[in-house]
């Protein structure tokens, strides 16, 4: 089954790996840095060795972003960030494993301080006649 | 042709050398070659020891070239360098087995099997494996590497398994069969237009696997289990390509072909006990395929198969299907009431299934909270028609 992993966050300044540009966790002792980065390369390895990892992006800057509005008929055009909040969305990545407690621990490695990690199910076209 | 002889071919490689990852890439690389030469020279007399041939000489390369690999074949190809591949004819079906029980091994991951079963055995391209899955071919590829690797390490043999090891080793060989066919049957969603069809792919491994072991009535049963579902294929998908429920199907249109061979196969094992999960499978199916319309399928039957299966196989699966079964046969009250158990189960509050039969039950006995366990699957569902379907029971659209 296919999840989407969401990386929500905000790096200042914007950066990847979003982890180098974040207070909350450039205030960890170095040796927790080490472990947690240590355990996501483990889990990137681990995902593409295994053929569960189909792929993922970093992307550019909320305020890079171009929104499209619908006002009167036509598209309205401005300039990003799309919203006010204190996360966005900085990468993603797509991953499928055999069942959702593999998905759930794969998701749990991808937390870290001061960002928020999201686990969504992907649709697919089939299903039962049952 | 090539997909006739490559398990032979395949075959005559392991039983000499034994790994699965360098024969594969070897007879893959005599396939390319029969691709290039054959149509210039003409198919050879016997292609197969053509094949054999040729394999067995890329795979004496490959093993030399390698170093990093076990030095007891490199050893061994360099000093019989033209030692003769066993090329004699044995038994179609004995090799096939091995070949299902290699892919089938204990030291793999589900998926990994699947994949690696219908790479060796049915010989698929990675290409159409992948399309089947969904996934990039890369994805594949790097899911099949693994796989042979992990045989390796675990020193899997080309051989039949001891026979205490016997019942279990069939019953992965049995479960991936069928977990190639469900997934094949479920994704088949009209729209996805695949090279290859899984369900089939399943149907003719399950057959080879009969054939293997005429006796193993688990083994009959889940081919008769296969049978009896595919044949409502023709009538699962509608003219835009969205699935139809069982109860609405037009049963005209199902294979009567493929019943009547299931129900043929079912009557042959059943006698036999003690009666499998597989069986027990096909027996509920057979009663679906011989009612003339849905209302008027024989619920108490069913709701009875529902009973031994929850006994020999006990799933919440299985306990969600007795309930509509039962809820058919004799009330949706007695069929909420079997739901109750499953409430407490946290796993089972996050799955789709659960809901949906709820919300139907509810429905029926005129409970106005239907509509929020309606929501609640919909929403916890990831396939897009059956989200469709509940939203329409949700809106009443």
């Amino acid at each position: 089954m296919k999840y989407v992993i969401m990386i929500h966050s905000n790096p200042e300044p914007w950066g990847h790996p979003t982890a180098d540009y974040l207070a909350a966790h450039q205030e960890l002792p170095a040796e927790v840095r080490d472990r947690l980065h240590a355990d996501f390369e483990q889990v990137m390895t681990e995902l593409h060795a295994n053929g569960e990892l189909i792929g993922g992006e970093a992307l550019g800057a909320p305020s890079a972003a171009r929104l499209y509005r619908w006002r009167d008929g036509t598209p309205l055009v401005s300039d990003g960030p799309y919203s006010e909040t204190k996360e966005h969305l900085a990468g993603f990545f797509l991953i499928d494993v055999e069942d959702p407690a593999r998905a759930h621990a794969v998701a749990a490695k991808f937390a870290g301080p001061g960002e928020t990690v999201e686990l969504r199910p992907l649709m697919w076209p089939g299903g039962g006649d049952q | 042709m090539w997909r006739r002889e490559a398990p032979h071919v395949r075959a005559a490689l392991l039983r000499r050398w034994g790994h699965l990852d360098a024969c594969d890439d070897a007879v893959q690389e005599a396939a390319e070659a029969a691709v290039t030469r054959w149509p210039v020279t003409g198919v050879p007399d016997d292609p197969r020891a053509w094949l054999v041939r040729v394999a067995s000489r890329r795979l004496i390369d490959q093993l030399r070239a390698d170093s990093a690999r076990a030095r007891r074949e490199s050893l061994d190809a360099a000093r019989r360098p033209d030692a003769a591949v066993d090329q004699t004819p044995t038994n179609r079906a004995d090799d096939t087995l091995r070949l299902l029980f290699l892919c089938c091994h204990p030291a793999l991951s589900r998926p990994s099997q699947v994949a690696l079963t219908l790479r060796a055995v049915a010989g698929l391209r990675v290409e159409q494996i992948a399309a089947a899955h969904l996934v990039p071919a890369r994805t594949m590829t790097q899911r099949l590497h693994r796989a042979r690797t992990a045989l390796r390490r675990a020193g899997a043999r080309f051989t039949l398994p001891s026979p205490p090891e016997l019942p279990a080793r069939v019953a992965a060989v049995l479960d991936v069969c069928h977990l190639v066919f469900t997934e094949g049957y479920t994704r088949t969603s009209g729209t996805t237009l695949l090279d290859v069809e899984l369900a089939e792919e399943a149907i003719r491994l399950t057959r080879q696997v009969h054939a293997a072991l005429p006796d193993h009535h688990e083994a009959t049963g889940a081919l008769a289990l296969m049978l009896l579902t595919h044949a409502r294929s023709p009538a699962r998908t509608d003219a835009a390509g969205d699935l139809v429920p069982l109860a609405e199907q037009d049963r005209t249109r199902w294979r009567h072909d493929l019943i009547d061979e299931g129900v043929t196969l079912l009557g042959q094992a059943l006698p036999h006990g003690p009666v499998g999960r597989y069986q027990l499978q096909a027996a509920i199916a057979a009663v679906h395929a011989e009612a003339p319309t849905f209302p008027a399928t024989d619920w108490r039957q069913i709701s009875i198969l529902y009973d031994m299966l929850s006994r020999v196989a006990p799933s919440p699966f299985v306990t969600l299907n007795q309930a509509v079964a039962v809820a058919m046969a004799h009330g949706p009250s007695l069929g909420l009431a079997l739901l109750d158990p499953l409430l407490t189960d946290p796993a089972m509050l996050r799955h789709h299934r659960l809901h949906a039969v709820r919300a139907h039950l509810l429905e029926r006995t005129g409970d106005p909270d239907a509509a929020a366990h309606y929501r609640r699957a919909a929403a916890l569902t990831a396939s897009l028609p059956e989200q469709r379907y509940l939203n329409r029971r949700l809106t009443g659209r």
